[in-house]
């Protein structure tokens, strides 16, 4: 029954990933120009024949679809292509720069849900109260304040009142573990504080709508203490949806690593991603942007599964 | 729907008011930046470099001796422009393709909304980067790349709200009738989504504000020396230990300019969303 619930469910992703090769594929196409003229740049000294064999090389005399299928099934081993400017094969660049996104993601996603959970349960219980205002306010705050902003509040915070914190300078985690720790600490703090301040107003709305229930009144009725009805009965309910949005967000902190990373100076896939821009490396920039979205397709499935494995009142059919 | 009830519910919180009287504001300095400005925005005066915030100097300037505080008020208006009409270029996109999908159902929807997944799977930066690093950045192609990104919201909700609205029975009859498809859209389904479209382009025209200005922090908005607030934050961050107005001052205004929209658009969902 579950088997055939997450093989459905992978298949159904099938179109989806499908679309979006076709879509970064398609927009890479219209634009004027081609590989070759972007290669060549301004110096353009070659014969015409010279010129076709470099457009036989890369397969560019071939129609649209065939290029596109051929450009498929590379995709499927792996192979993005090879960068314009370094020659480095995309996909090794992207493995290089992904632990430094990831680590960054995480100890965000970490920071959000340490801040935005405990903050969103106590603006429920304490509901058009004083503290559920204040809550509110810093969470439009939150919402509003652009990342980066935040990020320059941050460090000229810390760099006035810790005068010797390191803050730029990135070492990887096998090397230094306490000086990554360090550098990674403002920057994922960052990043999380937004992401909190989605995951407390979904975290009080859901609390709002599981303290409504029956259960929860008939608790509250029988005498149980406020907190211990919140603590036992509520809390576990009112996080699934929380945890689901968290999982989800996951992958769309790859779209706020890349303000975070180039504010920083840290070498992940968003640095990567706006370098490549910047010299205008096509293969690059289209295997990261492909990259992110094919792993948050598949980010959604993971929590979709997982939130059918946890919650055993939604139907798998 | 009787807007008088709604215009008092609405200006019963007082936050909600004060916002709009920030938000027009920040329209006023988008239309005429002359009446809150004394000094060129792109006027350089290296005897006043890099200055701290002063009383001919509000904000401070930057490394060129630009006045900040006049940079940003022009800045606004980029900023809000570029935001505003790529929303609408959204919501005339999304709204199309929601009442097609929802009103025809079968394989129309299936496309539509696959390809809608498919968009929706690139975090909005990144899908905006992709277009603008493709076709070069210019105002322009800011409206449309922002436009193309926020026409998935604007698809799915609408189209929701076409599957519900279909089941009414009026819209039978009318079917009934014999009235042709694009009327009974137009007539009777596009009223109903008033509601729905007023709430979601609130909250969108915030979130593209966000989306521009981080764009121009990147240096992928409108090329400088114009002003964009991003652009001034990703340049002032440069100078973030020795001069740090330079780039917390245009962040103060985007963050409030989308903090007023914010609060805006939470009142406009109390009072028209009738699940609030």
């Amino acid at each position: 029954m579950i088997a055939t619930y997450i093989f459905g469910r992978v298949l159904s992703a099938v179109p989806t990933i499908l679309i979006l090769t076709f879509i970064v594929f398609l927009a890479i196409h219209l634009v004027p120009g081609d590989y070759i003229d972007i290669m060549l740049g301004t110096q353009n000294y070659l014969t015409d024949e010279q010129l076709s064999g470099l457009y036989k090389q890369y397969g560019l005399d071939k129609p649209f679809v065939v290029q596109y299928g051929i450009w498929l099934k590379n995709l499927i081993t792996f192979d993005f292509g090879t960068s314009l400017r370094t020659g480095q094969k995309v996909s090794a660049m992207i493995l290089e720069k992904l632990p430094v996104t990831f680590e960054l993601a995480f100890f965000a996603l970490f920071f959000s849900l340490v801040f935005g959970i405990p903050l969103g349960i106590t603006s429920a219980v304490k509901r058009n109260r004083f503290g559920d205002y204040v809550v509110r306010v810093l969470g439009l705050i939150g919402l509003s304040a652009p990342t980066f902003w935040i990020g320059a509040i941050l460090i000229v915070a810390v760099s006035g009142l810790f005068q010797d914190y390191t803050l730029f300078g990135f070492v990887s985690f096998q090397k230094d573990m306490a000086k990554n720790l360090q550098i990674l600490l403002i920057p994922s703090l960052t990043l999380g504080l937004m992401l909190a301040a989605q995951i407390m107003r979904m975290a009080r709305s859901s609390m709002l709508d599981v303290l409504s229930q029956e259960y929860v009144k008939v608790a509250k009725a029988k005498g149980v203490s406020t907190w211990k009805v919140i603590y036992r009965h509520a809390l576990k309910n009112a996080m699934i949806p929380v945890i689901t949005t968290a999982g989800i967000q996951f992958g769309y902190l790859m779209g706020g690593t890349i303000l975070i990373e180039n504010m920083f100076a840290l070498p992940g896939l968003g640095r990567l991603l706006l370098q490549s821009v910047n010299q205008r490396d096509y293969p690059v920039i289209q295997g990261v942007v492909l990259f992110t979205g094919v792993f948050i397709v598949l980010m959604n499935i993971l929590v979709d599964i997982l939130y059918t494995l946890i919650d055993p009142r939604i139907d798998l059919r | 729907m009787e807007w008088k009830r709604l215009r008092r519910k609405f200006a019963k919180n007082p936050l909600n008011l004060i916002s709009v009287v920030v938000f027009a504001l920040f329209l006023a300095m988008a239309f005429f930046p002359q009446i809150f400005t004394q000094f060129e925005p792109n006027r350089m005066n290296s005897a006043v470099r890099m200055i701290s915030p002063t009383a001919s100097h509000i904000f401070g300037t930057d490394q060129f001796g630009r006045d900040i505080y006049s940079r940003v008020v022009h800045g606004v208006r980029e900023t809000l422009s570029i935001a505003f009409l790529s929303i609408v270029l959204a919501c005339v996109l999304g709204t199309a393709l929601g009442v097609i999908s929802g009103f025809y159902g079968r394989w129309i929807d299936q496309i539509v909304m696959r390809l809608m997944d498919a968009m929706f799977a690139f975090p909005t930066i990144i899908l905006a980067l992709f277009i603008i690093a493709l076709y070069g950045a210019s105002q322009k192609n800011l409206i449309i790349a922002l436009g193309i990104v926020y026409t998935p919201i604007f698809t799915r909700t609408v189209r929701g709200s076409t599957i519900s609205i279909k089941q009414f029975l009026y819209i039978k009859a009318a079917k009934a009738l014999g009235k042709r498809d694009l009327s009974i859209m137009l007539k009777d389904v596009l009223p109903n989504l008033t509601s729905v479209l007023i709430v979601s382009f609130t909250t969108n025209f915030s979130t593209a504000v966000l989306s521009e200005a981080s764009l121009s922090f990147l240096g992928l908005g409108v090329p400088p020396p114009t002003p964009t607030l991003g652009g001034m934050v990703g340049q002032g961050s440069n100078f973030l230990l020795s001069a740090p107005w330079i780039a917390l001052f245009p962040g103060l205004f985007i963050a409030l300019i989308v903090l007023s929209i914010n609060i805006i658009g939470d009142g406009l969902r109390d009072v028209l969303d009738p699940r609030y």
